[in-house]
């Protein structure tokens, strides 16, 4: 066999467990995020809809697991997945000593403080907050086209600070 | 569709599109760079964002879990593309990028799975290449000794036995096409599904 299958077998694992992270945040259900993962993965590997040109490959697999996980909450006939809501006092901040990599988590929190406020509130609450965006929109008093906006602009934003590096202070 | 994304593309890489607007977008993205180039740097966001996540709670009990299964069939099918270079495969520090080879070999590869239709208390998936190169059926309370069918037309042919493992597996190399997949026990039928080649 041309691979290291152990080598494989671990490397693949560490990719799953980011993955899973990404699904149970949405999910907050460790059978159903389980099932958001697969269900993406198979999605990917039997449509063929991964190309090189599209970029990194890990960031297209999170995209697609988060989707899934979103699409189950939004589908889903499963009462429990549907309830699951955030008190309005939530924290929405980020705990970098319980993240996945601390590291990357400080560069994300550095990264974000250089946001314009708006744009920092609205990627935090929904992100973080696991708000939907209409309940975004409601606890800051916004249009929902505006809370898309300044996502949207926010992200562009941040991708523009993380690839010249976040200076770390 | 031929508009480009605007702001749907940071929105669809944040999985806030909804699924048929997503089915539009990916539409899209098949044949425009420019938003495939702006959906990707989306997409590297939000994977940095996913690192400041928790990971999921490790105490939930394995209800069933099929990663060692697609692990393995993963290995299996990237020993199986030969027409990837792997030359470069040497040494520990390009571990995660021959990780990212192998799912690349996997996501360009064209297989499909399919629930075979069985009796209650069993579970049963076959995944398969399209090409008819291999089949992978992985079965959970599967009796001992039960048999792989593989239908065409009026004739049939075993593939062999799934082992004993709790999932009982096969894996088959070159089992062809066929119009269905049987398991066998005790000479009658107790689960079976059609390929979608």
């Amino acid at each position: 066999m041309a691979l290291d299958e152990a080598a494989f077998n671990d490397a693949y694992r560490a990719h799953a467990g980011r993955l899973r992270a990404v699904a149970y945040d949405v999910l907050h259900d460790p059978a159903a995020a389980e099932d958001a993962v697969h269900s993406a993965l198979m999605r990917v590997w039997s449509g063929g809809s991964y190309r090189a040109d599209r970029g990194a490959l890990l960031p297209f697999l999170i995209a697609c697991v988060r989707r899934e996980a979103l699409d189950t909450v939004r589908g889903s006939k499963r009462r429990h997945l549907r309830e699951v809501k955030v008190a309005a006092d939530d924290p929405v901040a980020i705990d970098e000593t319980a993240a996945i990599d601390p590291i990357e988590a400080r560069r994300i929190r550095l990264a974000l403080d250089t946001l314009p406020e708006g744009q920092r509130d609205v990627i935090t609450r929904a992100y973080f907050g696991h708000r939907t965006l209409l309940e975004v929109a409601r606890e800051a008093d916004l249009p929902l086209g505006t809370v898309k906006s300044r996502l949207a602009a926010g992200l562009r934003r941040l991708h523009t600070v993380l690839s010249l590096g976040a200076a770390p202070s | 569709m031929t508009q480009h994304l605007d702001d749907d593309a940071e929105l669809y890489a944040l999985g806030y599109t909804e699924r048929e607007r997503s089915e539009e977008i990916e539409a899209h993205l098949a044949t425009c760079a420019a938003c495939c180039e702006r959906v990707a740097a989306a997409e590297s966001v939000a994977a940095s964002l996913s690192a400041a996540l928790p990971p999921m709670p490790a105490a939930a009990p394995q209800r069933r879990t099929w990663w060692p299964q697609l692990a393995t069939a993963a290995a299996v099918v990237f020993a199986a593309t030969t027409a990837l270079e792997v030359g470069f495969v040497h040494g520990e520090s390009d571990r995660v990028q021959r990780t990212d080879v192998a799912l690349t070999a996997l996501a360009s590869t064209h297989f499909a799975h399919t629930t075979l239709t069985s009796r209650p208390g069993l579970t049963v998936k076959a995944i398969y290449s399209r090409d008819g190169a291999w089949v992978y059926v992985v079965a959970s309370g599967a009796p001992a000794g039960a048999h792989v069918v593989l239908r065409q037309g009026a004739a049939q042919r075993d593939l062999g036995a799934l082992d004993d493992g709790a999932p009982a597996t096969l894996f088959i190399h070159e089992p062809g096409r066929g119009d269905e997949y049987d398991i066998v026990a005790g000479g009658n039928i107790i689960a079976h599904g059609k390929p979608m080649y």
